[in-house]
């Protein structure tokens, strides 16, 4: 009896476990956040392509309920539990995930996750998008430019933000930057995300042995970190800051593990030789077998059987 | 077409080879690629489809660079087996992949091992990528390795090889070409890491696969009595993309990046670091170094661990009493 | 050798009793028609279980991703191992200057003949891809050991078949008068085959000088092939087959094979064709000797190659060891190392056991027990990796040879049988003109030794 009463609790504190596990709550100051700009076509398509490289693996075909197996499971887009979060509640869960939601803000840009919330948003037909208010604190600020610089003796990297504000073109000041390093498979971090002075002008402290191209050239990338307030704004530059790095193919040496063109000299020398002259031999005795026919017609015609 | 303002477009009127010719010299690509009518295009066009109303399309040429080309520009070519191969057992110019598994993140959801079971028409025991369960004494906690082949600088596979269907390429890729594999299977034999498999039957999809042009970087058709292994999805690699196993792990394992650039990408979150501090400060080592195969898979350790041990074979074995 | 011969004996009467009793058996015979005819069903079941693997694939043997070589690559290094024999007895014991072995000479040369042109198949039948064969030639990578073995399989198939044909051509021309029992096509083969042999003292000169050429080279082209096919396993990383040792100990275990396999061709020459007068009971007490001495330097290999690893029990050596010694493979190892080592050393060392019945029981012990220790080398190996067998089906992890890949191993045994036996059947088994040229000489010129 005392063994039955134990399971039942064991169960309802696993089920509470597991429900508490089930609940992703989003804390209240994300709820309300709005997006920037209005869902169209162009977006709700952009963001069918988004969802497709990085969402469908897992949540499947909208409305067709093929979720992958993963505890807690993925909902499904068009689902009304889905439907139910806010655009802000979408943009939170999105950009930080949970296990084993992976994390997007590395992967999508803000605009990115927007975009990818009006193709979810197109499964509910009684969305009706709010758009947040064009005014935003300190902003107005268009046309934004980043400047980067090599700054050689201090091994810094300056980057100038400026844009338009009231139609004059002028600094942005304590806007947070970040510097990347480009890398074949994404960005990497350079220093750490700092913000512009009163010049808009920001110093990052560049590594000494980060490798650049075979002549030490480098992609830059840098970009505001707010981009709600000042539009998608970054900027590329080529710099001549990193190592010069050529490292040869990994196949060029002569080696056993090499294709047949690149054998060993000694192997193919030793291989060679001795083939040639174990088969030189095994001609010549060929050949010999010739020359006892011939010497036994040359002699004499009689045969001593 | 007509209303393209694009300035790449305006010597139109001279007819649509000419403008093909003069595009590509604009991108200096006149010599292999325009000769092989424009083969390499085949390599992985990728359409642009958020800007609708530019008609441009990305593409990668040959040399590995991304160009933008008008979409009326761009030719379906029938995709050939030689250029294929040869392209595969070129390799990517100037790159050193490098992957590297933190064993502290690994909770065996084998995601890694489906998706790439996926890609390359696998059965499910069937394996390019296998976690193990690892325990190196009694006293020690057990932890979860994913197993891939270690594509080694002194590969022994390669070595025993009689007829040049393994191989190592400059960027460090060991591949296998299935249509000169004689399957004498001696390289499985050399492999220490246990890491290539045979197909010892008729693949999972022969018939599905019948008549496609065979890839080299995907291994895919399958054949029977040939020799499959782990191909760090050089498919993949040369569209930019991380690799099957790396972009499918929930849990953040898998790092994949290019030693040339000290730069490795988490497959889970994005997140870009430089190899060379990651190993510092994780403790990275190599699986088996006493045996001098030089792998370019490095290990981060199981320490400090997110997730608690569950022995998948025990598991099993409850199940089947229940 | 000697460099000279003495062409007296081609007059002498005693040629004639030697080469009618010799070539008595010779030609197509009622029992040579039934055996053949039972080889040949044996076979078709053979190719047929062949035909089953070239359609399904190697699915239906017992080989999978764990222990991928089996049954095949064992049956290669045995038939490479026993083709060896027909360097140590002519070659090597020919060239000391033992008189003896004069007459088991072809028959050693025969076993490598017929075994070295099989090991070639046997590989084959061990591909995946069987019909690719050719890309060994055309995309020939000379850092594999595969590509050096195959090149020493042929130079010695070719070096042996000329060591068994060269001598032969003297025979052939004492025969072709001598056969008129034989059908027609046999005689013209003889005639042709001959090469107009006149037995010239010319002819005789320059035949003792070409074999003399092939003696010396067959000696290293015979430790080359059964080196390089001991580095099939020596060069990998494996616990069992990393072993610098593995050379000398495939090379000594290859002579014990051979060795015994010529034990056995012997006594079924000597029984069928009822040449005792040939081999005679002093032939088979040589052998018996021959086989002590070989198997005690093979039992020396024996105990390097497992008390030094089971003395240091390095962590995958210890396992593999473990397998061998108590585990899975105990009954095997230690029933072939007793039946095919031990005792026939100790049984041989008595006069009694040197007589040809016993010495054939215990010769056909040997060569089956040789058989399956290639199997131990192979297998047991393979079945303890460096890194654990996960999540594979329960049937990876044991190899179990099925039918079809023995009947398979048994048709290529079953095809150097027939070479045997039509080389056997159609031509002399012994070398007529050395055994006269033997007994003339030592008779009537010289006092005996």
């Amino acid at each position: 009896m005392k063994k039955r009463y134990l399971s039942l609790l064991l169960i309802f504190v696993i089920t509470l476990r597991l429900s508490a596990q089930q609940e992703w709550i989003v804390p209240a100051e994300n709820l309300s956040k709005l997006s920037t700009f209005a869902f169209s076509d162009s977006t709700r398509k952009a963001g069918m392509n988004l969802y497709i490289t990085n969402c469908k693996s897992c949540h499947g075909d909208p409305g067709k309920n093929n979720v992958i197996k993963l505890v807690p499971p993925p909902v499904d887009p068009a689902s009304d539990r889905m439907q139910a979060n806010t655009d802000g509640g979408m943009y939170f869960k999105i950009s930080q995930g949970r296990m084993p939601m992976p994390t997007f803000k590395n992967i999508l840009s803000p605009t990115d996750v927007w975009v990818v919330i009006s193709y979810l948003r197109s499964f509910n037909p009684k969305y009706a998008q709010e758009v947040a208010p064009k005014v935003l604190t300190g902003a107005m600020v268009q046309n934004v430019k980043i400047h980067l610089n090599w700054l050689k003796e201090k091994d810094q990297v300056q980057a100038v933000v400026s844009g338009t504000k009231d139609k004059i073109e002028q600094p942005v000041a304590g806007a947070e930057v970040k510097l990347f390093a480009k890398r074949y498979f994404g960005n990497l971090l350079i220093d750490e995300a700092r913000n512009t002075d009163a010049q808009g002008q920001v110093l990052f402290n560049f590594p000494k042995d980060l490798p650049g191209d075979s002549t030490g050239y480098v992609q830059l990338l840098a970009r505001l970190s707010d981009e709600e307030a000042y539009g998608e704004s970054k900027s590329e530059t080529t710099l001549q800051i990193g190592v010069p790095t050529y490292k040869p193919p990994l196949n060029e040496q002569r080696a056993m593990w090499n294709v047949v063109q690149k054998t060993p000299i000694w192997l193919l020398l030793s291989y060679t030789f001795t083939v040639l002259a174990v088969w030189a031999f095994i001609f010549y005795v060929l050949f010999q077998i010739r020359a006892i026919s011939k010497s036994g017609l040359s002699k004499d015609q009689d045969t001593i059987d | 077409m007509s209303n393209n303002t694009d300035p790449i477009n305006e010597n139109e009127a001279q007819g649509n080879e000419n403008t093909r010719r003069a595009f590509f010299k604009k991108f200096g690509l006149i010599g292999a690629v325009a000769a092989t009518g424009g083969a390499a295009i085949y390599s992985g066009y990728r359409y642009e489809e958020s800007k609708p109303d530019r008609d441009l399309v990305k593409v990668l040429t040959a040399d590995n660079r991304l160009v933008e080309v008008p979409r009326d520009q761009v030719k379906d070519v029938k995709v050939d087996l030689t250029r294929l191969q040869k392209l595969g057992r070129e390799g990517l110019k100037g790159h050193r992949w490098v992957m590297v598994i933190d064993l502290a993140k690994c909770r065996n959801a084998r995601q890694c091992v489906a998706a790439c079971q996926n890609a390359h028409h696998l059965r499910p025991y069937e394996y390019h990528i296998n976690t193990l369960v690892m325990q190196e004494s009694k006293s020690t906690a057990p932890y979860y390795m994913p197993k891939t082949c270690q594509h080694c600088d002194n590969p022994p596979c390669v070595a025993v090889c009689p007829v040049d269907a393994t191989f190592k390429r400059q960027d460090g890729i060991v591949l296998i070409d299935n249509e000169r594999c004689i399957g004498c299977r001696f390289c499985i034999a050399a492999c220490p890491y246990s890491a290539r498999m045979f197909h010892w039957e008729e693949p999972l999809m022969a018939e599905e696969d019948k008549g496609k042009v065979y890839n080299i970087e995907l291994n895919v058709p399958q054949r029977k009595g040939t020799i499959s292994k782990c191909l760090f999805s050089s498919d993949r690699l040369r569209e930019g993309k991380l690799p099957y196993c790396v972009s499918a792990c929930p849990n953040g394992v898998y790092y994949f990046g290019d030693e040339n650039q000290d730069a490795v990408t988490n497959g889970t979150t994005k997140e870009t670091h430089r190899l060379s501090e990651l190993l510092r400060v994780n403790g990275g080592y190599h699986l088996m170094p006493e045996l001098g195969t030089k792998p370019r898979v490095y290990y981060l350790p199981p320490k400090n661990r997110l997730f608690e041990f569950v022995d998948p074979r025990e598991q099993n074995k409850n199940q089947e009493k229940v | 050798m000697s460099s000279e011969i003495n062409t007296g004996f081609l007059k002498d009467k005693r040629l004639d009793t030697i080469a009618a009793d010799i070539l008595r058996p010779v030609g197509i015979t009622q029992g040579f028609l039934v055996w053949m005819a039972f080889l040949s069903i044996s076979l078709a079941g053979c190719i047929y279980a062949y035909y089953i693997q070239c359609d399904k694939g190697l699915i239906v043997t017992g080989l999978r991703d764990y222990v991928s070589w089996g049954m095949y690559i064992a049956n290669f290094v045995f038939f490479v191992a026993t083709s060896l024999v027909g360097m140590l007895i002519s070659s090597v014991l020919g060239m000391i200057g033992f008189k003896w072995v004069k007459p088991i000479a072809r028959i050693a040369e025969i076993i490598a003949v017929a075994f070295a042109a099989i090991a070639g198949l046997v590989i084959v039948s061990d591909m995946g891809r069987p019909e690719r064969l050719p890309y060994v030639f055309m995309y020939g990578r000379i850092q594999s050991p595969i590509l050096w073995d195959v090149t020493v399989v042929t130079t010695y198939l070719v070096l042996s078949t000329l060591l068994y044909f060269i001598p032969l051509i003297p025979d052939l021309a004492i025969s072709k008068g001598r056969i008129g029992h034989t059908p027609k096509w046999l005689q013209s083969t003889y005639e042709t085959l001959s090469v107009k042999w006149d037995h010239t003292p010319k002819q005789y000169q320059i035949l003792l000088k070409l074999v003399r050429i092939l003696l010396i080279l067959i000696i290293p082209t015979a430790f080359a092939i059964h080196t390089v096919t001991s580095w099939l396993f020596a060069v990998t990383t494996r616990p069992g087959w990393d072993s610098t040792i593995f050379g000398p100990y495939f090379l000594t275990g290859a002579f014990v094979a051979g060795s015994a396999a010529v034990v056995i061709m012997m006594y079924f020459v000597r029984t069928n064709y009822k040449l005792e007068k040939y081999l005679t009971d002093y032939h088979f007490d040589m052998m018996g000797k021959l086989i002590v001495l070989v198997s005690i330097v093979y039992l020396y290999f024996n105990i390097n190659e497992f008390l030094i690893p089971a003395y240091k029990l390095k962590t995958a050596e210890a396992i593999h060891l473990q397998e061998l010694f108590v585990g899975e493979h105990a009954f095997l190892f230690w029933t072939v190392q007793l039946s095919g080592l031990i005792l026939p050393i100790i049984l041989l060392l008595f006069k009694f056991f040197r007589k040809p019945f016993p010495i054939f029981i215990i010769g056909t012990v040997m060569l089956i027990a040789s058989w399956f220790k290639r199997l131990l080398i192979v297998v047991p190996t393979q079945e303890n990796p460096f890194l654990p067998r996960q999540f594979v089906p329960d049937a990876w992890m044991v190899y179990q040879p099925t039918i079809v890949e023995t009947a398979i191993t048994m048709g290529t045994i079953l095809m150097a049988v027939m070479i045997i036996t039509v080389l056997v059947k159609f031509f002399p088994v012994i070398p007529i003109w050395e055994v006269a040229e033997e007994e003339c000489h030592t008779n009537n010129d010289q006092p005996k030794v």
